[in-house]
């Protein structure tokens, strides 16, 4: 009896990678176009150099933003895949890891104690940055150092204590936030809690290739993981009989979407729900086998924020929302949709 | 000396004993009317007690919040808590005969324990420059004495008024107040700052919105196109406003250099220095109208002829 | 190639007491050898041993060389292992987990290339479950399931087989039936088996060399009729039981006496 059977081939990669960048390129060009502030097309690219309302909207205000997005929607969406690979739990999620607290907690004293502080860029020639993003990213790092050393065990990191450390973090930096508020002044207070939520708001193009650099590189490096991905969910002696180095791959897992994370959160705050609700969505249209899911929720990722950030910025104009809250709120109740339509074909 | 001399006598030691006995009346009345009223009193909110120091009721503070640092004398007085957050203990102990509060910033649930352990609780509203007028007759009236609130008020207003004469010659200029820049947190409507930025002759940018405060994205800064552009209480020096802005030079006020930075909050109080703020703002917004001559006078042909 | 496993001494403890203390043993290439004891005798250790999960004191070499010196890599392509628990927590297809057993084969990134899928293909014909390809493992039966991993763990083309209570939850049907499954592999494919099991009888039926292990050492290493004594059961596992030869007469059987 001839059995077909369906697996990953080479035409479903390109079908399933080409739409979704094809959705991509049109997400990032649709969401330039709009915005709250209607926009002059013609004037902003006639004009492009010179000082001009809508070339500064479109290219000064709007683009750098969009690509932002996308970067940090791909990003956050990766490391949820691998995440969720290195946990055996479908539900984890880059907040889970004490990394992303640490890295708020260290935006958030940088910017109470030095939000004025400017690192000029090339001599002041291009600019400067905000001390903040570096505070955030050595907060990441140190939380990251603690975590691995609290967590590796004969040279296995125990998903376990990266949970167990993840909820102390995250509890750490909750309280440490509930006591900076109480003692801070009323605009301060609204800064904090702004930057908690989240922003993609940001003009710098340096900023924005940086990010697009570091997110880039480590989806690839990520991807290159292949296969082993999809076998260390099976448990770390089924991958070990299969032949993966576990304890290396954990710990290379581990490192990389920490570095990514603290990475990203140090340039936009915490955006939740993108890498717990994009791979686990991409997971029930494409299937689990990494080597399309990883990349398949990098781009979705992507489209998903790009699109969030555009109603944050529309939804209540002139009023700029923080895009986590719209990630939250419109990703939870699609996610139950979907779930509620494929609930046969989920574990138990 | 005649009868006729003698009854002038006794008519103006009359006079004068009338005249001495109605002075020590109206003193008396006026002492017995400052001392009735509230004796102890706590403030919630530093304009608050701005207000009571200024209605001259600044001995009957008992107990201010940590923020409250105007007048001076405020700074030493027993504090009570943050003003999001008071220690309800803290007051209660201080025996207080009246709190008083703002409505946007006190939490509700603790004005109704307050009540529940007797005390007495009044929230004054700051929403709007006409409120925060009302509300320091409001203040004055619970301190028992309505006439000195009606007299600061009448000060206060003539300090507006002053202002916004000394600018009505100048066209009305588009104007954006931010008390943060990463994020941009603005000055919306239905904000006391926005009443007085039309005040001084310009136009908030924001001054549509519903939300008091609110976080701008950069398109609308851009799209709206302020002509000034104010930097307030985030103790930033003056050189660094421009640095932010500095790559939108399409926003008039960028490209004029009219970004200025202003340290203190001494803007932001919802209080009885509202007038003080409101020149400190008109002074930004058009600063040929306060372009003073020796002798003082305003130099009327500069601020009419300003460019918009 | 003739792989043979050797342990010397091996020791490996948990925690203070030693599962294993002092094990020594040889099985070569193409043998098929039931390995018996009671519950935390060590026999789930010995075999995660073999195939490098975890590592003891003393040696073990495979195929002269010690273990330590392959890379994992190296060892799926010799060891396929089949254990007691297979718990997924993703949705894959049957299909999809049966290739997870070709990883060695191809470069990480790459898609599985054509001799991967007819291996595959041809693994899960053997243990019937072809028909099973486009399921989800997690909606299929225990005994489906385990032929899945069976076929997964053939996909690797392995030199030895490594099985862990294979039949654990299992019906009697197919148990049956795997154990015929891993005879056939053995004699016609030359295929080194080594099982873990509890069932004695099962145990004594198909496979021609059976190790008893004891409080961390092996007790007795023999043929069934060699192992399975009265006494020996008795002295191991705490039970009276009576033994008699199958109708074939070759296999001794137990027959278990429960105290009155």
């Amino acid at each position: 009896m001839e059995v077909s059977v369906k697996v990953l081939d080479r035409k479903k990669m390109l079908w399933v990678n080409g739409t979704l960048l094809g959705l991509l390129a049109l997400s990032i060009v649709g969401s330039t176009l709009l915005g709250p502030v209607r926009l002059n097309l013609s004037e902003a690219l006639e004009n492009m150099f010179t000082a001009n309302p809508d070339a500064e909207i479109l290219f000064r205000a709007r683009l750098p933003r969009v690509l932002l997005g996308v970067a940090i929607g791909g990003g956050m969406a990766a490391c949820g895949v691998v995440l969720q690979a290195l946990l055996r739990n479908p539900l984890a999620c880059p907040q889970m890891l004490g990394v992303s607290g640490g890295a708020s907690l260290g935006g958030i004293l940088g910017l109470i104690f030095f939000p004025y502080w400017l690192l000029p860029i090339a001599g002041g020639l291009l600019g400067e940055i905000s001390w903040v993003p570096f505070a955030a990213f050595l907060g990441a790092l140190l939380s990251m150092i603690f975590i691995y050393r609290f967590s590796l065990f004969r040279g296995r990191l125990h998903p376990y204590h990266l949970l167990l450390s993840g909820v102390i973090f995250n509890s750490l930096v909750a309280a440490v936030i509930m006591f900076l508020n109480s003692i801070l002044d009323f605009y301060q207070a609204q800064g904090l809690l702004f930057w908690l939520m989240g922003s993609l708001s940001t003009r710098t193009y340096l900023t924005v290739a940086f990010i697009w650099a570091y997110i880039v590189f480590g989806f690839l490096w990520l991807w290159t993981k292949g296969v082993s991905l999809n076998l260390i969910t099976l448990g770390e002696e089924a991958a070990t009989q299969l032949g993966v180095e576990t304890g290396a791959l954990q710990r290379q897992i581990f490192v990389a979407s920490s570095l990514m994370i603290g990475a990203m959160v140090s340039v936009s705050g915490m955006i939740g729900f993108v890498g717990l609700m994009i791979p686990h969505v991409m997971r029930l249209i494409v299937g689990s086998d990494h080597r399309l899911l990883l990349p398949a929720s990098f781009l979705a990722g992507g489209i998903f924020l790009c699109w969030a950030d555009t109603v944050a910025r529309i939804l209540l104009a002139p009023a700029e929302l923080p895009v986590g809250i719209i990630t939250a709120f419109f990703g939870g109740p699609f996610f139950l949709f979907l779930l509620y339509r494929e609930g046969r074909k989920l574990p138990i | 000396m005649s009868a006729m001399n003698h009854r002038r006598r006794i008519i103006i030691v009359y006079l004068f004993a009338v005249s001495l006995l109605a002075l020590c009346c109206h003193k008396a009345s006026a002492r017995e009317a400052s001392t009735s009223g509230p004796q102890r009193v706590v403030s919630l909110a530093p304009s608050v007690t701005e207000t009571l120091f200024a209605l001259g009721f600044g001995d009957r503070l008992v107990g201010v919040t940590s923020y409250c640092d105007y007048p001076p004398e405020a700074k030493q007085l027993p504090k009570i808590g943050g003003f999001m957050n008071p220690s309800l203990e803290v007051i209660v102990e201080k025996k207080p005969d009246l709190v008083i509060g703002v409505n946007t910033a006190t939490d509700p649930t603790k004005v109704r324990e307050m009540e529940r352990l007797g005390l007495r609780v009044n929230l004054i509203s700051v929403a709007s420059l006409t409120d925060i007028l009302t509300g320091i007759k409001s203040v004055a009236r619970l301190m028992g004495n309505p006439k000195v609130g009606e007299r600061l008020v009448v000060k206060i207003e003539r300090q507006l008024n002053q202002v916004k004469k000394r600018v009505a010659p100048a066209p009305r200029r588009s104007a954006l107040l931010v008390v943060g820049l990463r994020p941009l947190v603005a000055v919306g409507g239905k904000n006391f700052i926005d009443d007085l930025i039309t005040l001084a002759g310009g136009e908030n940018i924001a001054g549509n919105a519903t939300q008091p405060w609110l976080n701008l994205p950069d398109e609308f800064v851009v799209a709206k196109a302020p002509q000034v552009i104010i930097e307030a209480g985030m103790g930033s020096e003056r050189a660094a406003p421009a640095k932010h802005w500095g790559d939108l030079k399409s926003i008039p006020a960028v490209k004029e250099g009219r970004v200025y930075a202003y340290p203190s909050d001494k803007i932001l109080r919802p209080g009885p220095r509202v007038g003080e703020g409101l020149e400190e703002i008109a002074r930004f917004i058009h600063p040929e109208c306060f372009a003073e001559s020796r002798r003082g006078l305003k130099n009327g042909s500069e601020c009419e002829s300003s460019r918009p | 190639m003739k792989h043979a496993i050797r342990t010397e001494n091996l020791v490996f403890a948990y925690k203070e007491k030693p599962v294993l203390d002092g094990v020594s043993l040889s099985i070569e290439s193409g043998e098929m050898v039931g390995i018996l004891g009671p519950n935390g005798s060590g026999k789930t250790t010995l075999l995660k041993i073999f195939s490098a999960v975890l590592s003891g004191r003393g040696e073990v070499k495979l195929n002269g060389r010690a273990i330590e010196t392959y890379s994992k890599r190296e060892l799926s392509r010799i060891f396929a292992v089949v254990a007691q628990e297979n718990q997924i927590h993703f949705p894959y297809t049957a299909a999809e987990i049966v290739l997870m057993g070709r990883a060695s084969f191809h470069s990480p990134l790459a898609l599985e290339g054509k001799r991967d899928l007819e291996v595959a293909r041809a693994s899960m014909q053997f243990t019937d479950c072809l028909f099973l390809s486009d399921r989800y493992l997690h909606e299929l039966s225990g005994g489906e399931k385990q032929r899945v991993i069976i076929a997964r763990a053939l996909a690797q083309e392995p030199q030895i087989l490594l099985l862990d209570e294979p039949s654990a939850f299992l019906d009697l049907k197919h148990q049956v039936q795997i154990l015929e499954l891993m005879r056939q592999l053995n004699r016609e494919q030359g295929l080194t088996i080594v099982a873990a099991l509890h069932d004695l009888n099962l145990a004594a039926l198909f496979f021609p060399r059976l190790v008893m292990l004891r409080d961390a050492k092996i007790y007795r290493d023999g043929t069934a009729k060699e192992v399975l004594t009265e006494k020996t059961i008795e002295e191991v596992y705490g039970i009276r039981v009576r033994v008699e030869p199958d109708p074939s007469g070759e296999k001794p059987q137990l027959f278990i006496c429960p105290s009155a």
